[in-house]
Formats: C-alpha cells, sequence, structure tokens
C-alpha cells in the first residue's frame, strides 16, 4: 500500500501487480567468442607482417632455379613459384604492404575525418556545411578510378603516397560516419547536462561524445580497412601499385594468373586468394558482430 | 521535389564539370613536357610543334580547356597513340562489352540472390537459412581479383568449359559470346549476390510479421502466392538499395575482370593506356568513366529518395 | 495464378448440420519467449452453434485475441504450443495438417482482423486482395470475380464500389477500409466468421454501422459469429452469448442476457460498471478497475484476479475457482461471487480491512493511510 497525500480529497494508489514486470532479457554476453577468434586471427597475422624481418623465413625474393614450382614440402611450407621463391615468405612479406594499406590510411581517416565528424555534428554551421559539401564531392568520385590515374602520373609510387591517396578516400566516408553518429548523440540529455554544468566543448566532445560515437565508427572503420585491402589488392592485380620487390599479395595473385601458372602451379594464386579471404572474414565478421551489438545497446537506450 | 530533383541535377552538373577539369588538368599538370613521353624515340622539333598543336598546348590553360570541352561535345576525343583509333571508337567497342558485363552479372545476381532470400526468409536461422547466409557472407571475403583466378581454375582449366581470356562480339556468334562473358560476369556476381541477398532476406522476414501477411494466410492462399504476390513487392526495395551499394564494387571489379579476362572495356583499356602512357586515351576514358559512375550513382540515389516505402505517396 | 486444388475435405451444407457449428474443448496455447512460457490461453472451452453470435469479452493481455488465431491454427510455426480440441462443422481442426487447414481458410472459417490499415497490404489494390480469394479459392474467373467483388462491396456499403477496385488501402477512410476487410471475409462464403475488435479506432457512428452490418451479414447467410473485443458496451445488444476471458481463461460465460441482469464474476461486474452512462450526472469520476492485467508468463496461484478484486479473501489467493453452474448456461469462477451473501459478506469484511480494490470500488473515501513496507510501487 501506497501513501495517499494528506489532504481533503485523496484517491488512494493501488498497489502494483507483483511480477507483472518481467526483466528484460539481458545482454551482457559480450562481444562472443567468433569476434575474439577473428581479432586474434588478424592481431597473428599483423604480428607475422611485423615480425616477417626476424621469423626463421627464406628470402621473399631469392630466386632459387633448383626448386622452381615446387609443391608444399618440408623446405618450402608453400612450395615455391615459377621462379623459384619460397611462397611462404612472399606472402607473409606480401601481406606487410596489404596490412599497411588497409590500416593506415583508415587510422588516418579516422583520425582527421573522424574529428572532423565530431566537431561538424556537436558545432553545425558553416564549416559543417562546407565540410559535408566536400566530403560529398570526394565520394561522388570513383575511389579506385582516381587513385589509379593519379597515382599513375605522381610517379614514382612508394608506400606513402599511396596511404596519402587512400586516406583521402577514406577521411569523408569516416567524417560522414562520426558526423551522423554524433548528431544523433548530441541532442542527447547527457550532452545537454554537461553543458549546463559550464563543461567547455573540448571536455564534451571527449568525455561524452567521443565515448559514445566511437564504437558505433568502429565497424564501420573495420568495414574500410576490408575495402581499403580489396581496393589495394585489385590496383595490384593491375599491376598499378607499389612496384617490386615489395611484392604486395596481389601483385603474387597476378603473377599466378599469367605466364599460364594457373595451368602450372596454382599454389602461386591460391595461397594470396586463401590468406586475403581468411582476412576478410575475419574483418567482416567483426564488423558484423560490433554493429549488431551496438545496435543493441541503442535500442536500449 | 522540383526543388529536391534541380538541387540534385546541378549537383550532379557540379561533379561532372570538376570531373572534366580533373582529367583535363591531368595531362597538363605532368611533370616534364608530355610531347616527350608521347613522342618518344620520335622526338623531333617539327613532331613536338604538330604535337603541340594538336594538343593545344600553345595556348592558355582556360582556353585549352573550352576547346577540349567544345570538342566532346562535337564527339572528338582525341586520338590514341598507340592505336592510331580514335577514342570514341575505342569507346564504341568498350561500352557495350561493359554494359553486357554490368547487364548479365546483375541477371545472375538477382536469380540467385532473390529465391534463396525468398526461402531463407521462410524458415529463418533454420539450416537452409544458415547455409545461404553463412555461404553469401563468405562471397563478401572474395574480392574479383580473388574469386576470377580461382574460377579460372575451376572452370576453364580444370573442366576446359569456358574459355579462360578473350572476348566474342555478340554479333559474331551468341553462343561464344555468351561463354567469353558468363565467367567473367558470376565472378563479378559474387559480390553483388552476397549484397543483395542479406538485404532482402533483412527486409522479407521483417515484411513477413506485417498484420496483411497474417491476413493472406488467414485466406487461405498458398506460400508461395503469398511470398511472390504479397511479401516480394514491399520489399523489393531493399534490391534497390543493394544495387546502390553494389555499384562501387562492380566498378572496381569490372577493372579487375577485364584485365583478368582480357575483355576490351574501359577497364582494361584504361589500364593500357596508362601503361603506355597514352594520355588522351587515358583523358577521354577516365572522364566516360567516371561520368557514367556519378550519373549512375546520382540515378539511382535518386530513385531510392523517389520510391522510399517510408514515404507514403498518393 | 494456380489451379483450385481438390478440396481435400467436404463441409456439408449449413442448414444440414447437426449439432454446433464450432466446439472448442480445454484449449491451450502458450509461447515459448525469453521470459519464459506465456499461456495466453489457458484451458478455453465453448461451443457456438450455428446462427448464433458470441461475444468475447476481455482487456489487452487477456489472451482474447490470441484465442481466435489459435481456433483457426494461424499461429506462428516456432515456439508455440497448443493443445486441446477445436471441431469445426464436425471436422478436429487441431488434428489437421496445414494443407487441410488451408482449405478450411477463407473458405469455411473467416477471420476480421483488428486494423484494417496494417492488415490489407499497402501495395496491393483493394480489389485485388478481394478478388485473389474468388479466383484462387472459389474457383472463379477473371470477370466473374470482378462482379462478384462489386456485388461484395456494395452489400457492406461502399459506394461506387467499381471504381473503389483499383484504389488503394490507403486511399480509403478508416470506415472504408474496414468495411473492404469484411468484403474479404465474406468473399467465399464462409460459415464462421470471427472478428477481432472489428471497431477500434474507428468514430462511433462507424463503429455502430459496422457492427449493424456484421449483423445483417450473419443474419443473412446464416452464419455463427464470435466477436472479440474489450468494449463490453459493443456486445452489450449484438451477441447472443457472452464469454469473458482473464488471463487467458473464461472467467464468466453466459448468454447476453443472463449476464447483464445476474453477473456473478466480479471482474465482469467491474467492467461493466466501467462503462460510462450518459444517464450519470457530468463529471462523474470514471471507474476503472484498479491495476493491471497479470504477466501471463509467471506462474499463478489462486484466483489471477484476486490482486484487483474487491471480494478478495484468502481462499481466492491460494485456491483458484472452478467454473461453476449458475442457472442455464451460465457458468463462472468465483469463490465469493457477486450477489451472494458470502460476496456481500467478503466485500463489507475488505472494507473494514482497507482493502483496496475494495474501497476503491465502493467509493469509499480515506485520509490518513498508512504506508505498506512491502515496498510494492504504484503502477504509473
Amino acid at each position: 500500500m501506497v501513501a495517499a497525500d494528506a489532504g481533503t480529497e485523496s484517491v488512494l494508489a493501488i498497489e502494483a501487480i507483483p511480477g507483472a514486470t518481467g526483466a528484460a532479457p539481458s545482454r551482457r554476453t559480450g562481444l562472443g567468442a567468433l569476434f575474439w577468434v577473428c581479432a586474434g586471427w588478424v592481431a597473428l597475422m599483423a604480428l607475422l607482417a611485423i615480425l616477417a624481418g626476424v621469423l626463421p623465413l627464406k628470402a621473399p625474393n631469392f630466386q632459387d632455379y633448383s626448386a622452381v614450382n615446387v609443391g608444399p614440402s618440408v623446405h618450402h611450407l608453400l612450395g615455391t613459384d615459377d621462379l623459384g621463391r619460397d611462397l611462404l615468405a612472399r606472402i607473409i612479406y606480401g601481406s606487410r604492404v596489404s596490412l599497411v594499406i588497409g590500416f593506415a590510411p583508415v587510422a588516418i581517416g579516422l583520425a582527421v575525418g573522424g574529428s572532423l565528424g565530431l566537431l561538424a555534428g556537436y558545432r553545425g554551421g558553416v564549416a559543417d556545411s562546407l565540410l559535408n559539401a566536400l566530403s560529398f564531392v570526394i565520394l561522388a568520385f570513383p575511389a579506385l578510378l582516381a587513385i589509379m590515374v593519379i597515382e599513375r602520373f605522381w610517379q614514382p609510387i612508394s608506400l606513402l603516397k599511396l596511404i596519402v591517396l587512400f586516406a583521402i578516400v577514406a577521411a569523408p566516408q569516416l567524417f560522414r560516419v562520426m558526423r551522423a553518429t554524433t548528431l544523433s548523440y548530441a541532442g542527447r540529455e547527457f550532452v545537454v547536462a554537461a553543458r549546463a554544468t559550464g563543461a567547455t566543448t573540448r571536455r564534451i566532445l571527449l568525455r561524452e561524445l567521443l565515448p559514445n560515437t566511437l564504437p558505433a565508427a568502429a565497424s564501420f572503420a573495420l568495414i574500410g580497412v576490408a575495402i581499403a585491402i580489396v581496393l589495394e589488392g585489385a590496383l595490384a592485380f593491375l599491376g598499378l601499385s607499389v612496384s617490386l620487390p615489395t611484392s604486395s599479395l596481389g601483385n603474387i595473385i597476378n603473377a599466378g594468373v599469367n605466364n599460364d601458372n594457373l595451368t602450372l602451379n596454382p599454389y602461386i594464386a591460391l595461397w594470396p586468394s586463401l590468406y586475403i579471404f581468411l582476412l576478410l572474414t575475419a574483418l567482416n565478421l567483426m564488423a558484423d558482430r560490433l554493429r549488431s551489438y551496438f545496435d543493441i545497446r541503442e535500442v536500449k537506450l | 521535389m522540383i526543388r529536391y530533383v534541380g538541387t540534385r541535377l546541378l549537383q550532379l552538373v557540379v561533379i561532372c564539370f570538376l570531373i572534366s577539369v580533373a582529367a583535363f588538368l591531368l595531362v597538363h599538370l605532368l611533370p616534364g613536357d608530355p610531347t616527350l613521353a608521347i613522342l618518344g624515340p620520335n622526338d623531333t622539333p617539327s613532331a613536338r610543334a604538330t604535337l603541340l598543336k594538336q594538343l593545344g598546348l600553345n595556348h592558355s590553360l582556360v582556353v585549352q580547356y573550352w576547346t577540349w570541352v567544345k570538342n566532346i561535345f562535337h564527339g572528338n576525343l582525341g586520338v590514341s597513340f598507340l592505336t592510331k583509333q580514335t577514342v570514341s571508337n575505342a569507346l564504341s567497342v568498350a561500352v557495350p562489352i561493359d554494359l553486357e558485363l554490368v547487364i548479365v552479372s546483375q541477371v545472375i545476381a538477382l536469380v540467385v540472390a532473390v529465391p534463396l532470400a525468398l526461402v531463407a526468409a521462410l524458415r529463418p536461422n533454420k539450416a537452409f537459412d544458415r547455409v545461404a547466409t553463412t555461404t553469401t557472407f563468405g562471397f563478401l571475403s572474395l574480392p574479383t581479383f580473388v574469386a576470377g583466378p580461382l574460377l579460372v581454375l575451376l572452370f576453364a582449366v580444370e573442366l576446359h568449359a569456358v574459355p579462360a581470356t578473350g572476348f566474342v562480339r555478340l554479333s559474331q556468334s551468341f553462343g561464344s559470346n555468351l561463354k567469353s562473358v558468363i565467367l567473367p560476369s558470376v565472378t563479378l556476381a559474387i559480390g553483388s549476390i552476397a549484397v543483395y541477398y542479406r538485404l532482402l532476406r533483412a527486409d522479407l522476414i521483417s515484411t513477413l510479421q506485417e498484420d496483411f501477411v497474417t491476413m493472406a494466410r488467414a485466406k487461405g492462399l498458398s506460400t508461395p502466392y503469398i511470398m511472390l504476390r504479397h511479401v516480394l513487392r514491399p520489399s523489393s526495395f531493399s534490391l534497390l538499395a543493394g544495387a546502390g551499394i553494389s555499384i562501387g564494387t562492380l566498378f572496381t571489379g569490372a577493372f579487375v575482370v577485364e584485365v583478368l579476362f582480357q575483355l576490351p572495356g574501359i577497364g582494361y583499356q584504361l589500364v593500357q593506356a596508362i601503361y603506355a602512357r597514352d594520355y588522351l586515351v587515358v583523358q577521354g576514358m577516365a572522364l566516360v568513366a567516371a561520368v557514367a559512375f556519378v550519373v549512375v550513382n546520382f540515378g539511382v540515389d535518386f530513385l531510392l529518395t523517389l520510391l522510399d516505402p517510408r514515404v507514403r505517396r498518393g | 495464378m494456380s489451379l483450385r486444388r481438390r478440396p481435400q475435405l467436404s463441409f456439408p451444407d449449413v442448414a444440414s448440420l447437426e449439432g454446433p457449428l464450432l466446439e472448442v474443448e480445454d484449449l491451450h496455447t502458450s509461447f515459448r519467449t525469453a521470459r519464459g512460457v506465456v499461456r495466453a490461453v489457458d484451458g478455453v472451452s465453448f461451443t457456438l452453434a450455428r446462427g448464433r453470435t458470441l461475444g468475447v469479452v476481455g482487456e489487452s493481455g487477456s489472451g482474447k485475441t490470441v484465442l481466435g488465431r489459435s481456433i483457426m491454427g494461424l499461429l506462428p510455426g516456432a515456439n508455440v504450443e497448443r493443445s486441446g480440441t477445436v471441431r469445426f462443422s464436425g471436422h478436429d481442426l487441431t488434428a489437421m495438417s496445414l494443407a487441410e487447414l488451408r482449405e478450411v481458410w477463407g473458405m469455411q472459417v473467416a477471420m476480421v482482423f483488428q486494423d484494417p490499415m496494417t492488415a490489407l497490404n499497402p501495395v496491393v489494390r483493394v480489389g485485388r486482395q478481394i478478388t485473389e480469394s474468388l479466383r484462387l479459392r472459389a474457383g472463379l474467373d477473371r470477370k466473374g470475380a470482378q462482379e462478384t467483388a462489386v456485388a461484395l462491396m456494395q452489400s457492406v456499403g461502399i459506394p461506387d464500389p467499381v471504381r473503389r477496385l483499383r484504389s488503394y488501402p490507403h486511399e480509403l477512410s478508416g470506415g472504408m477500409r474496414q468495411r473492404v476487410m469484411i468484403a474479404i471475409s465474406l468473399a467465399c462464403g464462409p460459415k464462421l466468421l470471427l472478428a477481432d475488435e472489428p471497431t477500434t479506432g474507428l468514430d462511433v457512428t462507424v463503429q455502430a454501422q459496422i457492427l449493424d452490418l456484421l449483423a445483417t451479414q450473419q443474419r443473412e447467410r446464416h452464419m455463427g459469429m464470435i466477436l472479440v473485443t474489450h468494449d463490453l458496451g459493443v456486445v452489450a445488444n449484438r451477441t447472443d452469448d457472452i464469454a469473458v476471458m482473464y488471463a487467458g481463461r473464461i472467467v464468466e460465460r453466459a448468454p447476453t442476457v443472463e449476464l447483464f441482469a445476474h453477473t456473478r464474476m466480479p471482474y465482469t461486474e467491474a467492467l461493466m460498471r466501467s462503462i460510462p452512462r450518459i444517464a450519470d450526472p457530468s463529471h462523474t469520476r470514471l471507474r476503472a478497475i484498479p491495476g493491471r492485467p497479470p504477466d501471463l508468463a509467471a506462474e499463478a496461484q489462486g484466483c489471477r484476479f484476486a490482486p484487483r478484486c474487491p471480494y478478495v479473501q484468502d481462499r481466492c489467493r491460494a485456491e483458484e475457482p472452478p467454473l461453476r453452474t449458475a442457472g442455464q448456461d451460465h457458468v463462472f469462477r468465483c469463490w465469493y461471487p457477486v450477489g451472494s451473501p458470502e460476496g456481500a459478506d467478503a466485500l463489507a469484511r475488505n472494507v473494514t480491512a482497507m482493502v483496496p480494490a475494495a474501497l476503491a470500488f465502493t467509493g469509499t473515501r480515506v485520509r490518513d493511510v498508512a504506508v505498506a513496507p512491502d515496498g510494492a510501487r504504484a503502477p504509473a
């Protein structure tokens, strides 16, 4: 029973029916085993790439003419290619380019585009409209074409130049995402409350908005990494990526297709394909899981 | 409504303008004298002078741009130094190939994705759905330069079912044309299947919760009829959205597929021109490709806004 | 599209039917949810004769909508359990396969859904939503179906039917849409009509029109009809019998006149009292039933209405009352029924003990009531 107000006219409040509200099913199951397996895989690949120099690998460019087109064996775990080069070493060294081109531009894009998006979403105004228009223009161009043509004429191609070009393409996307997420959060009460207590813009951005928007953007960022890897792979396949001797995975697949290699030694194309497949699958699974995890949280709010 | 169309058209025009400027500047901002690179060993002062005039490089940049644009509208995109053909000629060969690739690949993608999604949505999370969803998810991890070689390995090398490379025109032979186009189209379709399946399945599942589906059941209508005549229509918007998402990947993929299968489409010719430093071809092809991309993107975007089912129109 | 399949079952002509049109025996329907098993229909039994109307009344959450769908067999496939028997025209619906049920749906048993805006496909023209049953189930050809559809629309009172055939649902008014729904349900001449809240959301005048329409159609076609609603006023004059549902069970069932004259179950009484009357003086406070419907997932002990009942006693909380008979065709569930000496006693005791439901029921005003320490919060 609940107290009624002491007044001349009072109406009794009625007790609630016990058990009328069931507890909502708990979603505190975390990101799931699959997510962490994928994350572990990606981390492992990254580790291998970073430590390539110190690992007991054969030299990736050493052409051993006595061991041409050898299949997987004790000496060459993944076999050799048509010039006698060890495939395992080539793939690990090749993965360096793919991974760097995958992660670096997205990291830069997130830092630059993401923070701009955070600011623009929060502040709005002229700057916001300008940046929005700019991102719109950049995003309207077909990325592959632009990169292809630009970098071909901006010789010689280096890893750094490619990273810059990719970052230019990635930044507007991440700008968009961060801006949209920020916009959806900026009107919420906890932001208004923070402002009411006299917090500076900087503080609000860092303490209130960033922790909420970053996870949502993380899913997009991972997809961006996957896209960047594919883009670089396509470029390399077309022979328009960083040139040898640092062959990237796309180059290796290209080599695997030319000169009748598909018939003679399909392994050249097969192994890097498998590598890319596993890497992309891991990234996609992680991105998917992140998205559904944070979507649920959104709904509960 | 009109205002919206107007704004979009304006944006389109602006972007196309920017593209043309960019394409133009490509040639003219190159380090070094383009004529040297073009002429190569045939570099004589008279040849250079002719070339300069031809390229219009003796005028101011703005005039050059204007001449170039005017030429485009007259259908003159320049001449390839490699093949001595006009760029327009090259395009007339390339465009039908690309069109066929896109059409065939999207048809394949729809023919595969739509029935799969229809069946999967009927029994979500059961065996069929799990298998289909997992498989198509795997497709997302098969970019064209990975899937292509694998398919070639399987069908062309091992099974000898289709040729690995080369293109036979439709006008020459229907059968051979189909054979030369099927593998590249399937390669391209893989990415689209994944996108279409996912979006359509989600849309179908949510439409199936609607009351009007229960009502249709209560009328005793059969499940195939309900799926095809009542559920598919409201859910097909997601296919259009999927098309919008696929455009980017299709574009990238087409380039790869053309090079891999040696189909002389825009991508293939562009790549060749880039290697050969055939600047005018690069300029012209890049312009056409970029404009096509932008126009299609805008078009799909526009259709999406127009047909959005959340906006109910009379 | 497809040819009409030969029906595997035969349904005798209604006129020659012996025995009730519909017999529901101990029907249970439960759903497996994340919160546990929700027993939406918890042992419902009744019979319906041809040509008669049964009103099923209950609050939202009483299980009345699920009852309708369960009788028809229109439940989702997964996580649903149904037990009990439903016999229609001598055939056991609960034992039928999906294919056999599809023969029944639309042709023999039809349902009018609650919200025509969601129950009609928004991207399909209204005409086709009527003619598709006619063509696919009744085997009419295009022209025949068209003509029949026009006739149907006329009979449900839709003006300018030929033009309306080509309209989309959102182009019609609420009342018009509901008429279309009724036309669709009547299209194949069913013998039993299940109307699930057919008037909710409509203007009061339109409500009356729709109900009259249903009554007329039922008379003309000699159908059995079940009218499911939360509004006792709707069924007051238009049904032969009324069944009151609470927490998935029938708590009282009687012929309409008898129900209003000799209400037994306190819940029914509370429902009746909550109907505002024109004769009441202005500013009369609405007498709502305090509290909320019970959680159907929770384990039940005793009478489920006990927490809100003005007559509640200890026995009610411990033992669930069985269905008892009072006069012809009148069953109810209560230990201390309305109008009985035990009931009056119980109520008086409760008022003295200051049970809130009893106080609200009798309109007793209270000052300075103490707070109970059990921590239960008042509903919003």
